[in-house]
């Protein structure tokens, strides 16, 4: 089974990095940040290779913005891509019981906004504490 | 899961998170729930809780987030998710590489997983950049 977005078939949209080589100066942070597997190594020429397109995240451009020699680009602007696939899917009838699950799945994340405001303020006054 | 060990997220290749200045901001006034931001975030680093009653993504481990990474603000419809300016990490990085941390981190990497090393024909970098991609489909290359 192929791949989806909140219900949307990945298959069906356009979105992975693409190398300028006459930039690359193959420094590998791009290998190292990705998470899903999408860079392969060329040891002849020292660079990275985009090996599976497909798996990249839909609207990500997490590599590109740490490529110290702005090598990475997308096909589009990636907010632009997202809203467009997100009306165009109406993904929204998914994303609620995503969000459901997520949150059936760790409780704790369940909370109330006041909750974790005193929380931040508790730990700032740890911190303060600790520090005079 | 009980039992199971958390995945430590304090250090970036060497570096104290903590020290990072990298994490999304939820303007509330602009939020209206929809809950996307929440599950954008991989269930490993779920930077953001959910209030159920105001109807609000709050963020609850903000120094889970990954650095460089801002899938959340990208997929909120509503502007609501702000982060700092991208050239502080952007420097950070080119730190990285200067000092030889990422060439020793990628040495490692390709030791320890091999099947990261591909052989290519030499005409595959004849053009300036790279498209491998039939659109329909993930195409892999291995050695
Ligand atoms: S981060 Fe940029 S310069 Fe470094 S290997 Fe990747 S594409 Fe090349
Ligand atoms: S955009 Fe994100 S998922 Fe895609 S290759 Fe880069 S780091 Fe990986
Ligand atoms: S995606 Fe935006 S509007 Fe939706 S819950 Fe997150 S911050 Fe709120
Ligand atoms: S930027 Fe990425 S890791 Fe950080 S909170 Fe957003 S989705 Fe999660």
């Amino acid at each position: 089974m192929s791949k989806t977005w909140h219900g949307a078939d990945r298959a069906n949209y356009i979105w992975y990095p693409k190398i300028d080589y006459s930039k690359c100066t193959g420094c590998g942070l791009c290998l190292l940040s990705c998470g899903n597997d999408v860079f392969r190594w060329s040891d002849q020429k020292g660079v990275p290779v985009v090996a599976n397109p497909g798996s990249c995240v839909m609207g990500c451009t997490t590599c590109a913005k740490l490529c110290p020699e702005d090598a990475i680009s997308f096909p589009d602007d990636p907010k632009n891509f997202l809203k467009q696939v997100i009306i165009k899917e109406k993904v929204f009838f998914a994303v609620k019981k995503e969000l459901k699950d997520r949150l059936d799945k760790y409780p704790d994340h369940r909370v109330s906004i006041e909750d974790v405001e005193a929380w931040k303020k508790a730990e700032k006054g740890d911190a303060n504490a600790r520090r005079s | 899961m009980p039992g199971e060990a958390k995945p430590d997220f304090s250090k970036w290749h060497g570096m104290d998170r903590a020290t990072i200045q990298w994490g999304p901001v939820i303007d509330e006034s602009k939020c209206v729930g929809c809950g996307l931001c929440v599950i954008q975030c991989s269930e490993k680093r779920n930077v953001f809780g959910y209030d159920e009653e105001k109807r609000k993504a709050v963020v609850l481990n903000p120094e889970n987030c990954m650095v460089g990474c801002n899938n959340c603000q990208v997929a909120c419809l509503w502007d609501a998710i702000s982060f700092p300016d991208v050239s502080g990490v952007k420097s950070l990085a080119k730190e990285l590489v200067d000092s030889g941390k990422s060439k020793e981190e990628l040495e490692g990497r390709l030791k320890k997983n091999p099947n990261l090393r591909l052989q290519l024909p030499p005409r595959f970098f004849k053009r300036a950049s790279l498209e491998i991609v039939r659109p329909s489909r993930t195409v892999r290359i291995l050695p």
